[in-house]
């Protein structure tokens, strides 16, 4: 570092630097023996207090080049245009307040004091802020880096989602004891869900430490076992303002809860990483209170419904019975003919096998009777004179068979098939021997 | 809830609003069902009534408690204003 780069830093020396310039004094006096001899850091504790009491902060535009974090949390990078750059430093206490590291190339300003590092006769610029691609850019980034962070651990996925009970008892509620959105919160379930027990997991919900805070109340609620479903909640406000719930140890906290959890932070346009992964995302604290609990008024119209469902449901029964008994009898009666049925078939049987019976004995008879009349028609003289042949007999009923039972004129009675003739021997002849 | 400790349920102030209303669903369902008796339907109607008559008189009574949760799990009751 030359003299001419200081002095055109510096034009104007402060009067309070009279210790440096005491000291010049002092060497060109002792210019006439020895040299006086500076050591390296006497120097350098000179040269920096010159830098950091010349120069006030100031904002610095640059590029962002190499960035690391070191275990303490201090960050360390260079800024850099086209033709030059510069050693920064951030200390943990301001690094804490970045909502995430910048990335090399972002286009950045830096808040900063320039001072010089002693133990290597640097200067460097120490940042107290940075801003990225407007006053919102490095925001934006953090929350795309834990809404990838938790994508990939699959934190924000729909089946995740667990459904919220229709009537809760108890409703645990994380916010600002002294805030707007708990007012908000408590006069709407005031209104809709008078039962409802609010337990506060009371919180800050800004600043230094505030995602663990919310965290550590969440975790608390939960632990006691009591609440049936959760609000995480914080009134309207700034980027800056609702940045803890953009957080990871929020987001952690949420997704690890058992218990159902409905976010409702800011208003109506803020979307925070706690709304991704919460159960339900509610729009405002108002409109998460709403999201919780029934309406009163709808629960009174069901149970009023209530009494003639439930007398519905009995005459339903009554009558369910009544043709239960009705299947009572039928079945009865099937068991009864099934008993019955049984004998009527043996008395069936038995009968068909008299009937059978009696008419083969009947026919057998009627066969005999027949055979028998065979028999006598064929003894009968009747059948001979079917065949034509016929009788003759004598008026007193003697049967005429031969030349000598006839005298000529004599009268006598033929007998044919179907009647008599009367009839008169003419002459008789003796027929010769055949 | 097996019917015996439900039905004396119907009538205390013990049971939540929810344990109520998912038990008249129950009930509902079980009236409209074949198994039930008739007996038992009508020892699950005055049941029903039962729990109508209290979730009721819950809605219409209570009013709204808060209490905020303090360290080592005690509790202390809230009074939060209308905003």
């Amino acid at each position: 570092m030359s003299d001419d780069l200081s002095l055109d830093l510096f034009p104007e020396p402060e009067p309070e630097h009279v210790e440096v310039e005491a000291s010049v004094d002092q060497a060109e006096k002792e210019t006439v023996g020895e040299p006086k001899v500076w050591s390296v850091s006497q120097v350098n504790r000179a040269v920096r207090s010159l830098l950091e009491d010349s120069v006030d902060p100031l904002w610095i535009g640059g590029e962002v080049g190499t960035w690391t974090r070191s275990r303490p949390g201090h960050c360390y990078f260079t800024l850099k245009d086209d033709r030059a750059q510069m050693r920064c430093v951030m200390f943990n206490r301001d690094a804490q307040q970045l909502p995430t590291d910048p990335e090399g190339g972002m286009k950045v300003r830096v808040l900063g004091a320039l001072t010089l590092y002693e133990a290597r006769g640097e200067y460097q610029l120490v940042a107290s802020r940075i801003e990225a691609e407007g006053a919102e850019g490095l925001w934006r980034l953090a929350f795309q880096k834990l809404r990838a962070t938790l994508t990939a651990e699959g934190l924000l996925d729909p089946e995740r989602k667990k459904a919220l009970p229709r009537y809760p008892a108890v409703v645990g509620v994380v916010t600002s004891s002294t805030g707007a959105a708990l007012r908000d919160i408590v006069s709407v379930l005031r209104r809709r869900a008078p039962w409802v027990r609010v337990l506060l997991g009371a919180t800050r919900v800004q600043g230094e430490g505030a995602s663990v805070e919310i965290a550590r109340a969440l975790e608390a609620l939960a632990a006691t076992g009591e609440p049936d479903v959760m609000i995480v909640s914080r009134g309207g406000g700034a980027v800056e303002d609702l940045w803890a719930f953009n957080e990871e140890p929020v987001a952690r906290a949420i997704a690890a809860c058992p218990i159902p959890v409905v976010s409702g932070v800011g208003h109506e346009v803020d979307v925070t990483i706690a709304d991704l992964v919460a159960d339900l995302r509610a729009p405002t604290p108002s409109a998460a209170a709403e999201a919780v609990v029934p309406d009163a008024v709808v629960v009174m119209e069901g149970l009023r419904e209530m009494p003639s469902r439930l007398a519905q449901g009995l005459r339903g029964t009554i009558q369910r019975r009544r043709s239960g008994l009705r299947e009572v009898l039928a079945g009865l009666r099937m068991r009864v003919d099934r008993r019955i049925m049984p004998v009527q078939q043996t008395i069936d049987r038995a009968t068909g096998r008299m009937e059978r019976a009696m008419r083969s004995a009947l026919e057998l008879r009627r066969l005999r009777v027949a055979t028998a009349a065979g028999k006598l028609d064929a003894l009968s003289p009747l059948a001979t004179l079917q065949r034509g042949y016929s009788v003759a007999r004598s008026r007193t009923g003697a049967v005429l068979r031969s030349v000598q039972d006839f005298a000529p004129g004599q009268p006598f009675e033929l007998r044919v098939r179907d009647g008599e003739v009367s009839c008169e021997a003419l002459e008789t002849r003796e027929a010769g021997p055949s | 809830m097996s019917d015996e400790t439900a039905r004396e349920a119907g009538s205390t102030e013990s049971v939540s609003l929810e344990e109520r209303i998912a038990r008249l669903e129950e009930i509902l369902t079980r009236l409209e069902s074949d198994e039930v008796a008739l007996e038992q339907a009508l020892e699950l109607f005055e049941e029903g009534i039962g729990h109508v008559r209290a979730a009721e008189r819950v809605l219409s009574e209570t009013q709204l408690r808060v209490e905020e949760l303090l360290a080592g799990g005690k509790k202390k009751e809230l009074d939060v204003d209308e905003p």
